[in-house]
């Protein structure tokens, strides 16, 4: 039997665009070491997931989101 | 033509808040425009990695409209000020024919955002 496919969590939260400037929505989809969660675990849509990808990426650059972490930090 | 942009502006945390208004205001009046620009003092934070030696910096959201010939100016500018740790200008994007988010919205939001911290600890 095939399982039921995950809810995109980004069109499941009303999100309209994806802010850059929103590290708290972003957190939810990097892992404890700063990547970028793949969308096979997180279940984000193909869209969703390029523009979060970019979102990530420019919230980097403003050091509001971590590029690495280590593993012990946290 | 003219473009609504967004800026972010990252200064360094010593400066006097006065310093950082007057800079703005430098800044802001190459662009030659006379539309009002919306501002959002974030204030101090913590950066997400130390950038230099600077682990703390004042974050400033910038929202304006101005024709794209003036922005090379404007950047170089940005680029030479020491004060400037770091700046973004992007095209401010929101998705077509959606209002901006209003002070409501993002208020709503931010309540629930504080609600899902709650539910974690």
């Amino acid at each position: 039997m095939r399982r039921s496919r995950k809810v995109c969590p980004v069109t499941e939260a009303g999100i309209r665009f994806i802010d850059y400037k929103d590290e708290r929505f972003l957190s939810r989809f990097i892992t404890d070491t700063g990547k970028i969660l793949p969308s096979r675990l997180s279940g984000v849509d193909a869209r969703h997931q390029r523009q979060l990808a970019k979102a990530i990426k420019k919230a980097r650059y403003l050091a509001l989101l971590p590029y690495t972490r280590s593993q012990s930090a946290q | 033509m003219s473009r609504e942009y967004e800026a972010v502006y990252i200064f360094d945390a010593g400066l006097e808040d006065t310093a950082i208004a007057e800079k703005l205001e430098k800044y802001h009046a190459l662009l030659g425009t006379t539309a009002p620009i919306t501002l959002d003092h974030w204030g101090r934070r913590q950066l997400a990695y130390k950038i230099g030696t600077k682990e703390t910096a004042y974050y400033v959201v910038a929202r304006f409209h101005a024709d794209a010939a003036a922005l090379p100016e404007f950047e170089r500018a940005l680029k030479l000020d020491d004060g400037v740790i770091r700046y973004l200008v992007s095209v401010h994007e929101h998705e077509l024919g959606a209002p901006p988010m209003t002070e409501e919205q993002l208020a709503a939001r931010r309540a629930r955002d504080a609600d899902d911290d709650e539910d974690e600890e």
